[in-house]
């Protein structure tokens, strides 16, 4: 039985790091959408989501067949590295040690990109726009289909975690239609923090579970977790910063 | 080709973008592991040492790296 305890951190950790891939991948399309019109850049974006689609469709039942507790320490693992690499480089832009993520420039160096690599190339703008939209789409999402995989395998949260995935794609794209621009004031190293928060607080959960933990709560255990894991960024941001700062003086 | 070698290169950098945590993580997990399968250690025991392990892990990361910019 699907609970909203369960259910909720699912939706919000898949719909939040897709906020962040989606916001990314928009940029580059924007890019080749502006060289070259809106139908390849639009049929590269189709190609890459229904190959994304395709990856969680396949993976997803198959990771339903492995034993349920190293399906959790595997993937707990998984998560475990990959939501600390996110909180690791939010801290650091954090406490402004490496530069934050600028989409205006990226904007800007990927529409340059695009001309050369036509002339470089030799080929049609139509498919260099295209191509580069496919990859962009499936480069950006292969992180967010590995966290609705991750998420959703063996817990039956492979819907939630789709739709907030879902979700996040269809505000990003309605507000980049409605404002032709890079989303470049989106909180990202904000939402990276989140992001980061919620899916360590997943991996310790089911490494926990897959090595035999019962947590106290259960479920509810997800949230104590995942606030030690906001403090302890929080404070690593601060020790960087002061690290940064005796360095620089 | 090349794209496929950009997935790959991608999937790689998801997981161990920074050796050194990388390398930490998979070391705190393998002896939460021994503690409980060979020391006897209850699990939420092992699980919440991994837990503090981890939290350790990343604050201490995080300040050796700004140190040595």
């Amino acid at each position: 039985m699907l609970t909203w305890s369960t259910a909720a951190p699912a939706i919000a950790a898949a719909f939040l790091a897709s906020l962040v891939e989606v916001v990314e991948a928009f940029t580059i399309v924007l890019a080749a959408a502006t060289l070259r019109g809106w139908r390849p850049a639009a049929l590269g974006t189709a190609a890459g989501l229904c190959l994304l689609a395709g990856v969680v469709l396949l993976l997803g039942p198959v990771l339903d067949g492995i034993p349920i507790q190293a399906l959790q320490l595997a993937i707990g693992v998984l998560l475990l590295l990959f939501g600390m690499s996110w909180l690791r480089k939010a801290s650091l832009r954090a406490a402004g040690v490496i530069p934050l993520h600028d989409e205006d420039a990226i904007f800007a160096t990927e529409a340059d990109h695009l001309g050369e690599a036509a002339q470089r190339r030799g080929k049609s703008l139509d498919w260099v726009a295209g191509m580069t939209a496919l990859k962009a789409v499936v480069l950006e999402g292969l992180e967010v289909v590995f966290i609705i995989i991750a998420i959703g395998a063996g817990h039956g949260l492979l819907l939630p975690a789709s739709a907030g995935a879902l979700a996040a794609c269809v505000l990003v794209l309605g507000l980049g239609a409605i404002i032709h621009r890079p989303l470049s004031r989106v909180p990202e190293n904000m939402l990276k923090f989140g992001v980061g928060v919620m899916l360590s607080a997943f991996g310790v959960f089911w490494i926990g579970e897959g090595l035999g933990a019962a947590w106290p709560g259960a479920d509810l255990a997800l949230f104590p977790i995942a606030a030690l894991w906001l403090a302890a960024a929080l404070l690593g941001a601060a020790l960087a910063r002061k690290a940064a700062v005796e360095i620089a003086t | 080709m090349k794209f496929l070698l950009a997935i790959a290169v991608e999937l790689v950098a998801m997981f161990a973008g920074d050796s050194r945590l990388t390398i930490g993580v998979l070391a705190i997990v393998a002896t939460a592991g021994l503690l409980i399968g060979v020391a006897g250690f209850e699990p939420l025991t092992g699980a919440s040492l991994l837990f503090v392990g981890c939290l350790i892990l990343l604050i201490d990361n995080v300040r050796r790296f700004a140190a040595s910019r």
